[in-house]
């Protein structure tokens, strides 16, 4: 189980949490970074580079859930373009437009989930592809609704969510503390542990019991309503819609649940990774913009850093099969007399 | 055998004309069959005959197509495990249906572990819960919070059994339930207790001592009917193998004409060897020679194969393969030597679930009939065919999916895969695990045939009967390090069992 997970670790000498090495390695480049730009560090400066962050932190702890569920999902990039779009069109438009639009992206994210995991669990599709399909056809809904960049955020959305409260806090760093505490709890919870065992051998989960198809539908209707969300957070950011969220962010959100060291296989990792992993591509765009990498080497920087940063938040992993050992078992204590 | 407390007549379980056909096979014919309360009930039938349908029908995981089933007088028509579970059927699966990645404590209560109000998981409950249940089922040495990936395949048996029992099951399904360990005694206990209760227990299994210990009655399917459904006592055990397999077949052993070449070098030998699991371990395997393993679960076994097969480095000591110092660094290194190694767990280990049974067999020597890298079918249909000859595999089960071949056949293939390697030395880690009376002839005739033509073999297996009749010399392991070496004239189960469980026997310890 996850948690007795740690307990055990500490017991047998088990490897540390993949996460820790991710963690290590961002504060080596945050204090690299904040060196190079000193108002890294002011109030100001955090609060922007954890605005930069969310986005993607969220969007990789939904790609998480599916994942570890040993399943795939592009529909991100989809989702969020929808959402940012209508965001900017009926925001300011409709009543109460801060909440309805945020229950709208969340409606809207939880249909596509639904539709992606009725496809998977239910027809027994493979994911990548039909969640290829519904992330294209999403990009579409997206530019019907909006068909160039335009819009307008609610004032409200804009200033509120990328400030501070009571002048200290981040809300961008709150809504953070406040999936890693909803990731501690769910994580604990019988759907909880049914992902990791359903992505971990799906036949033995059946044989055990559990509803392996509910599961993974459900898995996907979450990480729809998380991907809603980071496009509400965009919007937020941007203060405007744009219907062609770019594509290569769908790559930062597999990169971000790497880095945190996830395992595509499923059934291992978890949503504390991603959100380092993401804080990590994030700082290493604005490192890399504070040393002054001149923009031509910029890509080949991110790329290597990437590397570096997936071998390290996979360190554990890596130390394990080298030194892994052939468990001598106690627990037999006689072949049974003929 | 156990006294059965048959407390009453009336079955408790009443299955009339179940059916059930898996495209053109038909899985179950017509089949009837009771169970009474207070009884263990023995299945028995080889690979196919449509034991596992039967489980799995009883434990709601498949739908018959036809026929009626009855609990306790009233109709039964489980449409998952939950189902079954709730009605008080519950089943302790060959394949094992646990989660290695989740701890012992949340295995056991899955898929609804105790939650408190707010819907958390109550993890230190349930791991309290599980340390008092695996006391009282005699599991010991073992924290419910490691996770079952950590533990031996033994010990996840162990946990299977016990969480099936743990739901106080009014019928208990125990599908091959001592596969992967050694102690029998513990289960028997168990299953007693649980009679006591009246609980009805069907018992699948290709042992037949353990049948005739424990069952009074038995059940045998063929081809997925019923053959036969009567008292144990009356009959003689080639009675029942041949009822089994349609034809007569006692589990008798090859003459033992052992051509052990004294002059030549040995074809495997270690010296002082000792890796993680392993700890100093020396002997001399000579061409021609079946060497024996004993041991119990867990004794460093597993480890030495790995070591001998190249998978884990080599701390100390050396290995000399003819006589001459070899360093095995991987698998590839192992077999350039000329050693093979038969895997312990056929599914994870041995085969490749999407390819063809002869895909599977030709895959390691492919090359042999590829020209410039392009596969040429019919030298690889050669290839195959002949390996397969030599395991007496059916050519009709080469082109279809492994999947779909029962474990004994695969397991063929598995022989044959690494008799084409042209090997000097075969690696046997517990080859006729699951595998049905008739596999198991084949399999003691293809390693001795083995050994005639001048191979040599290192055999473990569970079974104690197979090493004393198989084996020209036998090792015992026991805490990774070899205790004892027993002759061929003085092998006897008691002996290795006394040896394998730790006891110094002088003339044997060479401690």
């Amino acid at each position: 189980m996850v948690m007795s997970m740690k307990q055990a670790s500490r017991e047998k000498g088990r490897p540390l949490p993949s996460s820790l090495f991710a963690a290590i390695l961002y504060v080596v480049m945050f204090v690299i970074y904040s060196i190079n730009a000193p108002s890294a560090i002011t109030l100001g400066g955090i609060t922007d580079l954890l605005n930069n962050t969310i986005v993607l932190a969220i969007a990789s702890a939904g790609l998480t859930l599916i994942i570890l569920a040993a399943e795939l999902d592009l529909s991100s990039v989809g989702v969020i373009a929808v959402s940012n779009v209508l965001v900017a069109t009926v925001s300011t438009k409709m009543p109460a437009g801060t909440i309805g639009s945020l229950l709208l992206v969340c409606l809207v994210g939880l249909l596509v989930g639904l539709v992606n995991g009725w496809l998977v669990a239910f027809l027994g599709l493979q994911s990548l592809a039909c969640t290829l399909g519904t992330m294209i056809m999403c990009q579409g809904i997206a530019l019907v609704i909006l068909d160039a960049p335009g819009g307008e955020v609610a004032a409200f959305i804009m200033n509120r969510l990328t400030d501070t409260v009571f002048g200290m806090i981040p809300v961008a760093g709150l809504i953070l503390a406040m999936v890693v505490l909803a990731w501690l709890l769910f994580r604990r919870t019988r759907f909880g542990i049914a992902i990791y065992a359903v992505g971990t051998d799906a036949v033995a989960s059946h044989l055990t019991g559990i509803d392996v198809k509910g599961t993974k539908l459900r898995v996907f209707a979450l990480a729809g309503v998380a991907y809603g969300l980071a496009g509400y957070l965009l919007s937020a950011q941007t203060g405007t819609g744009d219907p062609r969220v770019s594509n290569s962010f769908l790559l930062y959100v597999f990169a971000a649940v790497a880095i945190g060291g996830t395992s595509l296989g499923g059934g291992r990792g978890g949503v504390i990774g991603s959100v380092i992993g993401a804080a990590i591509l994030t700082v290493m765009q604005k490192l890399l913009f504070a040393v002054g990498v001149a923009d031509f080497y910029t890509n080949i920087f991110s790329g290597l850093i990437m590397v570096v940063a997936i071998l390290f938040g996979n360190l554990s992993a890596i130390l394990t099969l080298h030194q892994r050992m052939p468990l001598t078992r106690h627990g037999d204590h006689g072949y049974s007399a003929q | 055998m156990v006294k059965a407390n048959v407390s009453s007549l009336t079955p408790i379980l009443q299955a009339t004309g179940v059916h059930k056909r898996y495209g053109a096979t038909v899985a179950l014919d017509d089949l009837c069959f009771s169970l009474y309360p207070g009884e263990v009930c023995g299945l028995l039938g080889e690979n196919g005959a449509g034991k596992s349908t039967l489980v799995k029908i009883l434990s709601g995981i498949v739908v018959p197509d036809a026929g009626e089933i009855a609990l306790e007088g009233q109709a039964y028509q489980p449409h998952n495990i939950v189902d079954a579970r709730t009605r008080g059927v519950s089943t302790a699966f060959q394949e094992l249906s646990l989660i290695p990645t989740l701890s012992i404590a949340a295995n056991l209560f899955l898929p609804k572990p105790k939650v408190n109000a707010i819907g958390l998981v109550t993890i230190r409950a349930i791991e309290e819960l599980t340390e008092t249940i695996l006391k009282q089922y005699a599991v010991f040495d073992v924290s419910p919070s490691t996770l079952v990936g950590d533990l031996s395949l033994g010990l996840r048996q162990r946990i299977e059994i016990v969480r099936a029992m743990l739901r106080e099951p009014r019928v208990l399904l125990l599908d091959e339930p001592t596969a992967a360990i050694a102690d029998r005694e513990w289960l028997f206990g168990l299953i007693e207790s649980l009679l006591a209760r009246g609980t009805a227990i069907l018992y699948i299994t290709h042992r037949l001592d353990e049948v005739r210990r424990l069952c009074k009655r038995c059940v045998i399917l063929r081809n997925g009917r019923k053959v036969l459904d009567a008292a144990l006592e009356d009959m003689t055990d080639d009675q029942i193998f041949s009822k089994m397999a349609g034809r007569s077949v006692v589990e008798t052993y090859p003459i033992r004409e052992s051509n052990i070449d004294e002059a030549a070098p040995p074809v495997l030998a270690a010296h002082k060897a000792s890796a993680a699991g392993v700890n100093d371990v020396t002997f001399r395997l000579r061409r021609g020679e079946i060497l024996g393993l004993a041991a119990l679960e867990g004794q460093g076994q597993s480890s030495l194969f790995r070591v001998l097969a190249g998978l884990v480095p080599l701390k100390g000591g050396s290995i000399e393969v003819n006589g001459e110092p070899v360093r095995l660094r991987s698998a590839r290194s192992a077999r350039a030597t000329g050693i093979i190694l038969v895997p312990e767990e056929r599914k994870t280990e041995g085969i490749f679930n999407d390819l063809s049974t002869a895909a599977n067999i030709s895959i390691p020597i492919i090359n042999r009939a590829a020209r410039f890298n392009f596969i040429r079918n019919r030298k690889e249909r050669q290839m195959v065919e002949r390996g397969a000859s030599r395991v007496d595999l059916n050519s009709r089960y080469l082109w279809p999916n492994i999947n779909a071949l029962s474990g004994g056949n695969q397991q063929k293939a598995m022989l044959a895969r690494s008799l084409l390697a042209n090997p000097k030395c075969l690696l046997l880690f517990d080859p006729t695990r699951g595998v049905d009376v008739g596999t198991k002839q084949i399999i003691y005739q293809v390693i001795r045939k083995f050994a005639r033509e001048g191979g040599a073999a290192v055999f473990y297996s569970t079974e104690l009967d197979e090493l004393v009749h198989l084996c020209d010399r036998c090792l015992v392991m026991y805490r990774n390090a070899i205790v004892a070496e027993v002759r061929q004239e003085e092998l006897t189960p008691h002996l290795l069992l006394s040896l394998a469980a730790g006891h110094k026997i002088d003339a044997y310890g060479t401690a």
